[in-house]
């Protein structure tokens, strides 16, 4: 029988763990930590990164998750 | 695809956006148009819901103000760098149904893998992880196809030394696409760390060149608005 390759000392255990979930206990997981996020105030807008090729001031605009003021709109309707 | 794609295949990211890979068919963004209003979402930068931006590489951006989603950002994109065409990656997505939502399709782990090839730094740890926990998750099962996967996509200098030695035969017949796996097999863990870093260099710089028309192409409708 082939020896493992994983062990702990190649992981966290906190990560092996959430690695061991399915897919469905991470998306639960993921969405308790969203509404955490959110009631904290936390802003759906992506943090800056001067790496991204999006790395323009009108994308990272905040928005208050809670209806806050900021966005800058380029254009209405205009999907 | 992104961030929400990562968590489901169990790399630990938290995502505050939707990125999706879109089928650019008439057909297609007719339905898309009709979500896209249903959420309420609005176009918050350059180019348009344009199929032939899309297709170019471009990405288009949304905010959803419907209250069920209210800020949250949605980004759009038919083509990524070295990714396969849409239809090919359909047809190799993976399947997740999730509760109160239903099926989704989310991009496979190689292309996942391959569409986070990006010149941004903290996309790289993201392909590190993805890779590790599909070790975990398969390393007891793992078909002939993942194993060929891991030795071609590994970034963790000690797992790869690992696989190169319990699949020594996969690792030999990869080595001219991967050359650094020579190193993995001999186990020199300090030429293998210098190559793997200089893989993601290359990578890197592919990318910065494959973006620089289109940010000059974004520059230009930005001024233009």
């Amino acid at each position: 029988m082939r020896s493992p390759i994983i062990t702990n000392s190649h992981h966290l255990t906190e990560e092996e763990e959430w690695a061991r979930m399915t897919p469905v206990e991470r998306y639960i997981e993921s969405g308790r930590l969203w509404s955490v996020y959110l009631s904290l105030g936390g802003s759906l807008d992506p943090e800056p990164d001067s790496q991204s090729p999006f790395d323009f001031p009108e994308l990272e605009r905040a928005v208050s998750p809670h209806g806050g003021t900021g966005v800058h709109i380029i254009r209405r309707g205009g999907i | 695809m992104g961030g929400q794609a990562c968590i489901l295949y169990g790399a630990a990211e938290f995502s505050r956006d939707l990125d999706l890979s879109i089928n650019i068919s008439t057909e297609n963004l007719i339905l898309l148009i009709k979500a896209l209003k249903q959420l309420d979402a609005e176009l918050i930068f350059v180019p348009d819901l344009d199929p032939e931006a899309l297709n170019r590489g471009h990405a288009c951006h949304f905010r959803c103000l419907a209250p069920e989603a209210k800020g949250l950002r949605i980004d759009l994109m038919a083509r990524m760098r070295d990714c396969p065409d849409f239809e090919e990656l359909w047809k190799n997505r993976t399947i997740v149904s999730l509760p109160e939502i239903g099926e989704i399709g989310l991009l496979s782990l190689p292309d996942l893998v391959q569409s986070k090839k990006t010149q941004r730094e903290k996309d790289w740890p993201m392909i590190r992880r993805l890779i590790e926990t599909d070790i975990i998750q398969s390393q007891d099962h793992a078909s002939e196809k993942q194993i060929l996967f891991w030795l071609k996509e590994c970034r963790t200098s000690s797992l790869l030394i690992d696989l190169a030695r319990k699949y020594a035969e996969q690792c030999k017949a990869l080595m001219i696409q991967r050359p650094l796996l020579s190193f993995a097999q001999k186990g020199d863990i300090a030429t293998l760390e210098d190559l793997l870093h200089l893989e993601e260099e290359t990578e890197k710089e592919k990318d910065r060149q494959y973006w620089e028309p289109l940010k000059k192409e974004l520059e230009k409708w930005r001024r233009g608005k």
